[in-house]
């Protein structure tokens, strides 16, 4: 029994120092997208199918762009020097370039699966996503 | 000469269009981004089921036999188990068709648990204390059209370590299971499954359906794992009504001389099984921590005796000849448990398949001990109102360029 608890102790141990807590803050409003997305888009079970791993994939990769660049902001010191404020201005360009890239290709890749239509009316639909939560952060 | 021109075009042709490929990936890949390399989160689960002392049904037998003879140096049964498995992804491949459309990934997995059993028969002496333990392999395989392939080895070791007497048994228990997606809402699955919950070595058909989403409320039936109905509350909450079996073949020590008429056998099989019905109300504590806990009626509890070695000496009677067994009436149980997930993972939002692939697994749960995890990774569809956000939350949403 004492090896047991000391078991447990020590797995709450390892999931505490586990950095997690900002990733579940972030898989919460991609969960969020993806009902708002899937409500208001009526998909057919076989564009759902292909549409949500691409959608998936993509969204995994910007996030990781952000996520990125947030990172390598937030480690800017006040006395930045010239070669550290170079080396953001060229991330920050890399990252937009990307950002284009994948926005190019993701939009064929799904274009083949849902069609242009349902395509453009997506990103009505994400700002619309964006709209929303804004509002109901603002009510809180 | 023309036939030439037109398999060099065609080979510059494919190049030229693998090169877009790489191109369109080429400024994101030159950012040398850390992505999360699997779906499947490592998962560390613990489990504790006990169920109370229950009295051998009085014998109509007007002689003792060897099973009142044995009642009476039992006393009385109940169990006492406890078990700690685990899952963590060694290697994921996914595959793209040619225009990139449908993603059809392979998922191998290492799977290990560490089963305690105590049968509790309160006349013995000492309480034996029986292991079956063991690391596993198992393959998912995510075709990313409507199907989902499913292929489990599980071999284990049981032994009695009541005292340092050497005894046990190498087993395996396998599956082989194809999964196919209906729709979102209607799910069969068919296949083959070794296993020994039902008290020995069967080879099993498996055959399942699931009406209902996994992300909602849906009926499954998985023969011969089990029938539940499943509820999600929230994202937090979920309740679930099930009926499955559970048991197991243990090598167990004649140190309490059970076997009093075979004295020179030193270890003997002890299977068991039960079929439990009851409620379970599995709860997520954080995004990576939950729990479980289920309570019911354990029924058609049966227990036997038998020696591999006394079998092997009668090779023309079947193995399976008990000198024991006896069958309870219902009696109540308490389980519970404890799941960790560990890591980043790929997401899976709305991916039916995916959502599949985790309920498999979980169904089939590692080594051949019907008591899963839950499929607490699943997401829980609710709306922008309900949930809670923050700042941080909606940091991603707006952009420096927003107007």
């Amino acid at each position: 029994m004492k090896a047991i608890k000391n078991i447990i102790i020590l797995l709450t141990i390892l999931l505490w120092l586990t950095p997690n807590k900002g990733l579940a803050q972030r898989d919460k409003i991609d969960e969020l997208r993806s009902t708002f997305i899937a409500k208001h888009l009526e998909f057919s079970s076989a564009e759902s199918e292909k549409f949500w791993p691409i959608y998936n994939e993509l969204h995994d990769k910007r996030k990781a762009i952000k996520k990125n660049l947030r990172q390598s902001l937030k480690n800017i010191s006040p006395t930045v020097s010239d070669k550290e404020a170079e080396d953001i201005i060229n991330l920050e360009n890399k990252s937009a370039a990307a950002d284009a890239e994948l926005t190019k290709t993701y939009n064929d890749k799904l274009k083949l699966v849902i069609g242009a239509k349902k395509l453009a009316k997506l990103k009505v639909v994400e700002e619309e996503f964006k709209l929303e939560v804004l509002k109901a952060a603002k009510e809180k | 000469m023309q036939a030439n021109i037109k398999v060099v075009l065609i080979f510059i042709g494919t190049f030229l269009l693998f090169q877009v490929e790489i191109k369109a990936q080429a400024a994101f890949d030159s950012l040398n981004l850390k992505k999360a390399k699997h779906y499947f989160k490592t998962t560390i689960f613990l489990d504790s089921y006990s169920k109370a002392n229950q009295k051998f049904p009085k014998q109509k037998a007007t002689k003792p036999s060897n099973d009142s003879v044995i009642d009476a140096r039992l006393g009385s049964f109940g169990l006492k188990q406890f078990n700690v498995g685990f899952y963590t992804p060694l290697y994921t491949r996914t595959y793209y068709n040619q225009d990139s459309t449908v993603y059809s990934n392979t998922h191998y997995l290492l799977t290990g648990n560490f089963l305690s059993i105590q049968p509790q028969f309160d006349s013995i002496n000492k309480v034996h204390t029986l292991l079956k333990y063991g690391l596993g392999f198992r393959v998912i395989q995510n075709s990313g059209k409507k199907g989902v392939w499913f292929i489990d080895i599980q071999p284990f070791t049981t032994t009695d370590i009541t005292t340092s007497t050497p005894n046990g048994y190498f087993r395996m228990a396998n599956s082989f299971i194809y999964s196919h997606n209906f729709s979102a809402k209607f799910n069969m699955r068919l296949g083959i499954t070794k296993s020994f919950m039902w008290g020995n070595r069967y080879y099993l058909p498996y055959l399942g359906f699931r009406w209902g989403k996994l992300d909602g409320v849906n009926f499954s039936i998985q023969i011969p794992k089990n029938i539940s109905l499943n509820i999600p509350i929230n994202d937090k909450i979920r309740f679930s009504i099930f009926s499955k079996p559970q048991g197991g073949m243990y090598s167990f020590l004649n140190n309490d001389s059970l076997y009093y008429f075979r004295p020179e056998v030193k270890a003997f099989n002890f299977t068991h099984y039960e079929i439990l019905g009851g409620i379970r109300l599995d709860f997520a504590i954080g995004k990576n921590f939950s729990g479980y806990i289920d309570a019911g009626s354990s029924t058609r509890s049966n227990i036997t005796f038998y020696s591999t070695e006394t079998s092997k000496k009668r090779p023309n009677v079947p193995y399976k000849v008990y000198f024991y067994e006896r069958s309870l009436s219902p009696t109540g149980f308490l389980n519970f448990g404890l799941v960790w997930r560990f890591g980043k993972t790929k997401s899976y939002f709305n991916d039916k398949n995916m959502y599949d692939a985790f309920d498999i697994n979980n169904v089939n749960s590692t080594g051949d001990v019907n008591s899963g995890p839950g499929n607490m990774e699943i997401p829980i569809k609710k709306s922008i109102k309900q949930s809670k956000l923050n700042l941080a939350d909606i940091q991603d949403l707006i952009d420096i360029t927003d107007q």
